[in-house]
């Protein structure tokens, strides 16, 4: 009995993912065919492009060898970052909060840190020829300030990540912290419960404001428009992800689709109550805030210009008090 | 305003750009000395592409060097080849028919057309705003198929020959009337877009007040073109060029010599072109193109300044038996290399790249001239 129950909640866990997965793979797609190329009145390219075909492309391209100190660690991030999308989801399912330690928000946020930590690694770690160092034609020609230690412009993305570590992350995990103070459990299987119970979190005056805080959020740790500067093309261009080619390249897409996915599948359990399972129809509600998640984003970005600090810190500040106060209302 | 002054002592990090960057649209390497992001002095060197056109020249027909000419630049290709011509002819005492005149002005302008819509463009792209950058895009498409509608190319349209214009730049009625038609466009869609650039919040906290150039340096660099006139000087060549003399235009500045300065310079500076082009086809005289009557001598060294899209051209000619003997080309971007060094100061890394392109650099045209240090 217990026997057929563990292979039947593997099987759906699973099975789940694989699902999540699938569909994942077309969000990119749809975010550049549907929301940034009808809004800049282009084409744009065909929706399995960027999420499919460009992972297929680079899957089966030939490996060109990695310009990094630690190449085989900087290789294996990109697979990290996969699993720990792939962890948050797990979590996520019902049939983890049979385990109570890894299906808490706890749980959730020590996953994403580790993903953070990956960005500051991969910036330290890859040396691209975009910032190429050619010191010799500036001593001979006496150029200036010779004696100014040289660095990569991946080294600025790797500082520039561990700095959102330290406050540029606070509005998501404040806002992933909001529904305790509805639920007064940081265990997912209790803030759903709660949620089944009374009511979506999202639809109570603190939810909605820990909602946009958590949008916020969300674009902050996908690095995209107007919060992307760890990988701003106007300096460090492509940032962490620089040197990565072929498979590794592949994987880098792969997981920012499936990242996008989760992400949304977050918000659905502590917002709305509803896990993503494939026995239940609430997956399609998973989908449709993971698609609307991705409209919003796409339509953000398309209007914005990259924030550099000068912007990023009082919209974080911002952000964060915005975050506190939905606590602060939970609280109440 | 205060002065910006360049960092003498140790700089803590340099952080080396190029020669291959995608904000940048040529390559050209720039070392930016930063100190927690804040630049405090930028190198930019340049030379990776020369191609040494000046010494090709010396030794041919002329007429052949003013088509080679053309090749100097992607983007005001018409411009060179106009005042290589302009040059010879200036020499050679070669009349120019009026028909013809009017013709290179109406190229001339739809060039700066051109060139301020790959700027604006360009700007919004390096802002990362990829929205505003498509619609620019879109408004110069219409100008760059009025351009081949009359040169027969996109690029290198070769309007300019030795005392007039080629046979095929011709205006005819309909080429008159779709010009008019598709400067309503342009119009239109230009005051659309600077419209809703000056409306965006995040847009102007992106631009206004970084890379400010102040008047007094940019005098003293010796910058040139819009980039000294969004300081607030007005100083334009094309004031005192006998082409322009039947036209009536503003000299357009800005007063903050920074990147929104800079950008709506260029903005305001194409509703002028559009007023000229509206006046030279609605004026345009009949005539020949072309004046055939004139001989080949010999000529001492001809100079010729004349504005183009991004300051002034200068070239210099000397003839013998109908062959270059002497060549110098001189474009705006090498006096506002200085200025684009000295914008960068004091901003943040990631609008570097801003102020440099802020100047509309155009570093392979650039590329050829030598400097000789005298040590």
């Amino acid at each position: 009995m217990f026997e057929s129950t563990a292979i039947n909640s593997v099987l759906a866990v699973v099975l789940t993912v694989i699902v999540c997965f699938i569909i994942s793979t077309l969000l990119p797609g749809i975010e550049r065919k549907y929301i940034h190329a009808r809004i800049q009145q282009r084409i744009g390219p065909i929706v399995i492009a960027p999420g499919i075909m460009a992972p297929l492309k680079f899957m089966f391209k030939e490996n060109v060898e990695i310009s990094s100190p630690v190449p085989k660690l900087y290789k294996i991030l990109p697979i990290i970052c996969f699993i720990v999308v792939l962890c948050v989801l797990i979590t996520l399912t019902p049939q983890a909060y049979k385990i109570p330690a890894l299906s808490s928000l706890v749980a959730i946020v020590g996953f994403l840190k580790v993903e953070e930590i990956c960005y500051v690694l991969m910036g330290s770690l890859s040396k691209s020829v975009m910032s190429l160092r050619m010191p010799f034609p500036d001593l001979v020609k006496g150029g200036a300030h010779l004696n100014a230690q040289r660095s990569f412009v991946e080294d600025i993305s790797a500082k520039r990540s561990l700095r959102m570590i330290t406050y540029g992350s606070f509005p998501l995990y404040l806002a992933l912290f909001a529904p305790v103070t509805a639920a007064r459990s940081i265990f997912l299987q209790d803030i759903v419960a709660y949620q089944q119970a009374n009511g979506p979190f999202l639809f109570t005056v603190s939810g909605a404001i820990a909602a946009i805080v958590f949008f916020i959020g969300y674009m902050i740790i996908l690095n995209e428009y107007p919060f992307s500067i760890i990988k701003a093309k106007s300096d460090v261009i492509e940032g962490p992800y620089m040197e990565y080619a072929a498979k590794y390249r592949s994987i880098v897409y792969l997981t920012r689709g499936f990242f996008m996915f989760v992400l949304g599948c977050v918000f659905s359990v502590l917002f709305i109550g509803i896990p993503p399972s494939i026995f239940s129809w609430g997956i399609l509600v998973n989908i449709a805030v993971a698609l609307i998640f991705v409209f919003m984003m796409g339509i953000l970005s398309a209007f914005s210009p990259v924030f550099t600090n000068r912007q990023l810190l009082p919209t974080i500040l911002g952000a964060t008090l915005l975050g506190v106060l939905s606590i602060v209302l939970g609280l109440l | 305003m205060d002065e910006k002054v360049p960092r003498s002592n140790i700089i803590e990090t340099e952080i080396p750009m190029g020669t291959v960057h995608p904000a940048a649209l040529e390559p050209y390497r720039v070392r930016f000395f930063v100190e927690d992001e804040i630049v405090q002095e930028a190198e930019i060197t340049i030379g990776v592409n020369h191609r040494g056109i000046e010494r090709i020249m010396e030794g041919l027909p002329v007429q052949k060097a003013n088509a080679l000419t053309e090749k100097i630049c992607g983007i005001c290709s018409n411009s060179h080849i106009w005042n290589s011509c302009r040059t010879a002819e200036m020499g050679l005492g070669i009349e120019i028919p009026e028909r013809a005149e009017y013709i290179r002005v109406i190229m001339g302008e739809l060039e700066r057309l051109h060139s301020h819509f790959l700027y604006l463009a360009h700007g919004c792209e390096v802002l990362s705003h990829e929205t505003f950058s498509m619609r620019v895009f879109y408004l110069r498409e219409i100008v760059m198929e009025l351009l081949a509608m009359i040169g027969g190319n996109r690029v290198q349209y070769g309007c300019s020959v030795l005392g007039g214009v080629r046979p095929r730049c011709e205006l005819d009625e309909a080429k008159i009337l779709r010009i008019k038609e598709d400067m309503d466009k342009v119009e239109e869609g230009l005051t659309d877009f600077a419209n809703r650039f000056t409306a965006d919040p995040i847009v102007m906290s992106r631009i206004a007040g970084i890379g400010v150039l102040p008047q007094k340096q940019a005098i003293e660099l010796a910058v040139t073109g819009p980039t000294l006139r969004a300081t607030g000087v007005a100083r334009d060549l094309r004031t005192t060029m006998f082409e322009y003399d039947n036209f009536d235009f503003n000299v357009v500045t800005q007063p903050d010599g920074d990147v929104k300065s800079n950008l709506l310079m260029r903005a305001l500076e194409s509703f002028e072109s559009i007023k000229i082009i509206r006046q030279a086809i609605a004026d345009i005289p009949e005539g020949k193109l072309v004046n055939h009557d004139w001989e080949m001598v010999d000529t001492d060294i001809t100079e010729s300044y004349i504005e183009v899209p991004r300051g002034t051209l200068y070239h210099s000619y000397a003839l013998e038996s109908g062959r270059v003997r002497h060549c110098i080309i001189r474009t705006p971007s090498m006096a506002n290399i200085g200025a684009m060094q000295y914008a960068c100061i004091g901003d943040q890394i990631t609008d570097a790249q801003l102020c440099i392109v802020q100047c509309d650099p155009c570093f392979t045209c650039t590329d050829r001239a030598i400097e000789i240090i005298r040590r």
